[in-house]
């Protein structure tokens, strides 16, 4: 029954990008994808897969927490909850209902750096989705009862996601911690107190700031044909006139110069620990070289930390690793929950020497074989389903620059050698780099007292 | 650091295995061909080709899960399944893992209330090597005394690491509480005590007693040539002995009488997370289909009568839904909701007025019109990968559920009318009856939720077990 659906998007827009592999599929598979730029800006990317009446359609917007500033933290995150609420044409409550009714669903989320918006129906609700997105882009209202109401309801997601959750409550500690100055040090759900007090000229600026078509991508994967999406799109999109894209953020986090620690208190039956290293932005070359690190580490029961703290020490209940999709360089977060009566530290030990190790010593000829085989294989999990496929293609185009470096990450990887395992960990895994949050059970604190 | 708008999707879609519905328009979905032959040890087997993507999906359901546990030792058919990768005549854990991991495969093993299952994926050109490994874990594990001395104690911590969540264990004090000692009551993957029961002997002993060909279906979809494959099963697992195993039945249980209430206290929860409603319906009910469809509009989507009131018009929560757990007997049937602290009661008494407004207006043409429509629109992308298919397959030959289920969905729907609509209401949404599982803050919520049942437990969610609490559970 652990089944909140941000998560599993979470990890889907992780693997998009994480688990790709050789180009078998390029050459193998058919798999065009035709591409327009509308006059206004915005990149329209198609492929047609009729093996279902149906068809995904996914617009990511080049704007998320990163552009947010202290007092209006989450604002990104709410106004995407508001494009639900109402336009000139579907009025409050009339997107969903008109969209279920003719077959359709729908989804949105919103990260520290994008927010995308995802529609999934039947062919012959075509038309209509064209008609419902082009009036929420171009004539959005704010009705005030609405707004008060939506509050609430993100409230209440931050206590779902954050405040009953140690994993989000440790996990936005870190963050907050990590970066001193650098915008990616608030959550994307907004402090609460921030969540409290926006006001309808923060929604309205955030709208005009970053809701420009010049600032959109969209992606259409399924039962279509490229003729007819673009000439949906000349008559529905097109004519909406674009206007500046958000101001670049400049600010560039500072080297970290030395360990950071922090722990959180709470009544819990187990602690947590994370340590968060400052890494590249989803678009360096390293970016690779990192994955399969994180593979021959993390990936599967047989890689090196789970094997050494969950298998033979009986540290850990688990042990994993995420990177964050980013613009700008982020973190690579490595978390592990502590078995019953263990300390968090040695946990937090058995990690740095399983660092050390990688450091000291390439890894072996099967373990890079191994990696790379393994992202073959979620490469075609993720391409199989046209959702899936429209994730990934509007992925490689936000985050790469091209969707066309999807053809190329096969290569990119094979590329990876074990002397780049080793010098992207050297690079990035050291003392000073590495901010540790550790959550410690309060009761069990109290009890040793 | 995602974060999305909506928590109903997945959950409506996940939770109507076995209850499937065909395509809007005018193209009708049918499963895709597939073939259905017994090998001479019993062993049924379906195969599905599906050409595409160059991947296999294996999947075998064991007709035995967690309600055959015997009482005490919950958990047991769990850990079984656990174990099966964990050491073969001829592999350790460590190799197994290596080996699978090193042509990308996955393997998964798990037990549900009704059966157990054993998936399996890997490319097509791994085929050989995949199969045998899959076979080794079903056919040959060894049950390392050490594996399942680890297994039992990752388990156990599992469970606390669960109630760390709320949304995790919800369901879990919620079925027992409906359930009580009845094998549908029991935590699948076992508690805090239960766990510590569980001896070596009796997992090998379950082992035995169920795993056999005549008490299980292999699914198997994806590229492959199916008279290749049918050839490569026969000689691989004819060799599988057949046994005779015990029927497992599960009696079916009647609604439960009156109202009660259990409140399970986490004091530090500034949210309280609820679950409403009394026993549901079988998987074989012949009203499956009309319960759908009336099910979507009260509470299993985005604009249901449930989210509406309890999200869209006041802002109560983040999402509310209704939910048929459908069993091979009758399973849990749900409301289910979260709000903060202050909002409990009026979350709960709103939740209330929906269902009665459901039983006093019926549904409208136009929200018939547009529940079926929902669903058929919505289906082709729960059955558009093998893995999909094939789980779908072998789950319904397991209920006796035919293709039809899936071909014949878009009539079965359409002949749903608002008279039938208003009979279903009446028969399967219970109102004047209702099981009541809260887990919050007592302090801040108690005296105000005394007045939804006669009956009122409590207990802390720190003690071990779920419930009915566990013999020696008191800390």
């Amino acid at each position: 029954m652990k089944t909140v659906s941000y998560r599993s998007t979470a990890l889907l827009l992780l693997c998009a990008l994480g688990f790709v592999s050789l180009p078998v599929w390029a050459q193998s598979q058919q798999f065009p994808v035709s591409t327009r730029t509308l006059k206004n800006g915005m990149k329209v990317l198609v492929q047609p897969d009729h093996s279902i009446p149906n068809v995904a359609l996914y617009i990511f917007y080049r704007i998320g927490s990163r552009n947010e500033h202290p007092g209006t933290t989450g604002l990104s995150h709410f106004f995407e909850h508001m494009m639900f609420n109402g336009a000139k044409k579907y009025g409050p409550g009339d997107l969903d209902k008109v969209m279920e009714a003719n077959g359709g669903s729908n989804n949105a989320y919103t990260s520290q750096n994008v927010t995308v918006y995802q529609d999934w129906f039947p062919r012959s609700a075509l038309p209509l989705i064209y008609d419902i997105e082009a009036d929420r882009i171009r004539d959005l209202t704010f009705d005030p009862k609405k707004i008060a109401s939506e509050r609430e309801v993100v409230a209440s997601e931050r206590r779902l996601s954050v405040d009953n959750n140690n994993f989000g409550l440790l996990g936005e500690q870190l963050w907050a911690s990590a970066f001193l100055a650098h915008t990616y040090q608030w959550p994307v759900v907004g402090w609460m107190s921030d969540i409290e007090h926006w006001t309808m000229d923060d929604l309205k600026h955030h709208f005009e700031m970053g809701y420009s078509p010049s600032n959109a991508t969209m992606v259409v994967v399924g039962d279509i044909s490229p003729e007819e999406i673009f000439q949906l799109c000349e008559k529905y999109i097109e004519p909406i006139p674009s206007h500046a894209p958000p101001p670049p953020v400049t600010t560039i986090e500072p080297e970290q110069l030395g360990e950071r620690r922090l722990v959180v208190h709470k009544p819990a039956e187990l602690p947590i620990v994370m340590i968060g290293y400052h890494v590249a932005q989803t678009n360096d070359p390293d970016f690779y070289a990192l994955n399969i690190l994180r593979s021959v580490l993390f990936q599967g029961e047989s890689s090196r930390m789970y094997q050494r703290l969950v298998d033979k020490d009986q540290l850990a209940l688990d042990v994993s690793s995420d990177v964050e999709l980013a613009f700008d360089p982020t973190l690579a977060i490595i978390t592990a929950q502590p078995r019953q009566g263990v300390d968090p530290q040695a946990c937090e030990k058995a990690i740095y020497e399983e660092l050390d190790k990688v450091k000291g010593a390439p890894i072996s000829d099967q373990e890079l074989e191994k990696a790379k085989n393994g992202r073959l294989v979620e490469f075609y999990r993720e391409m199989r389903t046209i959702s899936g496929r429209a994730n990934t293609i509007g992925t490689y185009e936000v985050f790469m620059g091209d969707y066309n470096k999807l053809f190329n990450a096969a290569k990119n990887y094979s590329a990876v050698t074990k002397e780049d395992v080793q010098r992207v960990v050297k690079k990035y895994f050291g003392a000073n780099n590495r901010t540790v949050a550790t959550l410690l059970p309060e009761n069990e604190e109290k009890a040793k007292q | 650091m995602t974060r999305e708008r909506k928590t109903l999707r997945l959950l409506a879609l996940l939770g109507f295995l076995g209850v499937l519905c065909p395509v809007a328009g005018a193209q009708s979905l049918r499963l895709p061909p597939h073939e259905k032959f017994v090998l001479k040890n019993g062993l049924t087997v379906l195969l599905m080709e599906k050409r595409g993507v160059p991947l296999i999906n294996v999947f075998a359901l064991v007709k035995t899960g967690a309600a055959a546990d015997p009482a005490g030792q919950e958990g047991l058919a769990s850990v079984t399944a656990g174990l099966l990768r964990k050491g073969t005549k001829t592999r350790t854990a460590q190799q197994f893992s290596a080996d699978f991991d090193y042509i990308g495969g996955s393997f998964g093993a798990d037990a549900g209330a009704d059966f157990t299952t054993i998936s399996a994926e890997f490319l097509t050109k791994d085929l050989a090597r995949g199969l045998e490994l899959f076979a080794d874990a079903v056919l040959h594990p060894t049950f390392p005394q050490n594996e399942t001395d680890k297994i039992l104690a990752q388990s156990l911590d599992g469970v606390k690491s669960a109630k760390d969540e709320p949304q995790a264990v919800l369901g879990l004090y919620y079925g027992g509480y409906l359930y009580g000692s009845h094998p549908y009551g029991r935590p699948s993957e076992g508690d805090e005590i239960s766990l510590k029961r569980i001896q070596r002997d009796a997992v090998v002993k379950f082992y035995e007693a169920n795993y056999a060909p005549g008490n299980t279906i292999l699914g198997i979809a994806g590229e492959f040539n199916a008279a290749e494959m049918r050839k490569k099963l026969e000689e691989t697992l004819d060799a599988w002995p057949a046994r005779t195993v015990a029927n497992t039945s599960i009696s079916a249980v009647p609604p439960a009488k009156g109202k009660r209430l259990l409140l399970i206290d986490k004091p530090d929860a500034t949210q309280t997370y609820f679950a409403i409603g009394n026993v549901g319906t079988a998987v074989n009910d012949p009203d499956r289909v009309a319960i759908r469809v009336v099910n979507t509009i009260f509470g299993g989507r985005f604009t249901s009568d449930l989210n509406e009131a309890l999200r869209v018009e006041s802002g109560y929560t983040y999402g509310a839904r209704s939910f048929f757990d459908s069993r091979k007997t009758p399973g849990p049937f749900e409301i289910a909701s979260f709000t903060k602290n202050e909002t409990t009661t009026p979350a709960i008494d709103l939740a209330l007025q929906v269902l009665e407004k459901l039983h006093k207006n019926g549904v409208t043409e136009e929200q018939l019109k547009s529940a079926k429509s929902y669903i058929k629109g919505q289906f082709p992308p729960t059955i558009e990968t093998s893995g999909q298919l094939v789980r779908r397959i072998v789950v319904n030959e397991y209920y006796g559920l035919g293709d039809d289920e899936v071909n014949q969905l878009e009539t079965r729907i359409d002949a749903v009318t608002p008279a039938i609509a208003k009979q279903i209401i009446e028969k399967h949404f219970p109102m004047d009856n209702l099981v009541y599982v809260l887990i919050g803050n007592a302090s801040a919520i108690g005296p105000a939720i005394k007045k939804y049942a006669d009956k009122i437990d409590q207990r802390p969610i720190s003690d071990p077990g779920f419930w009915p609490p566990p013999a020696g559970a008191q800390k």
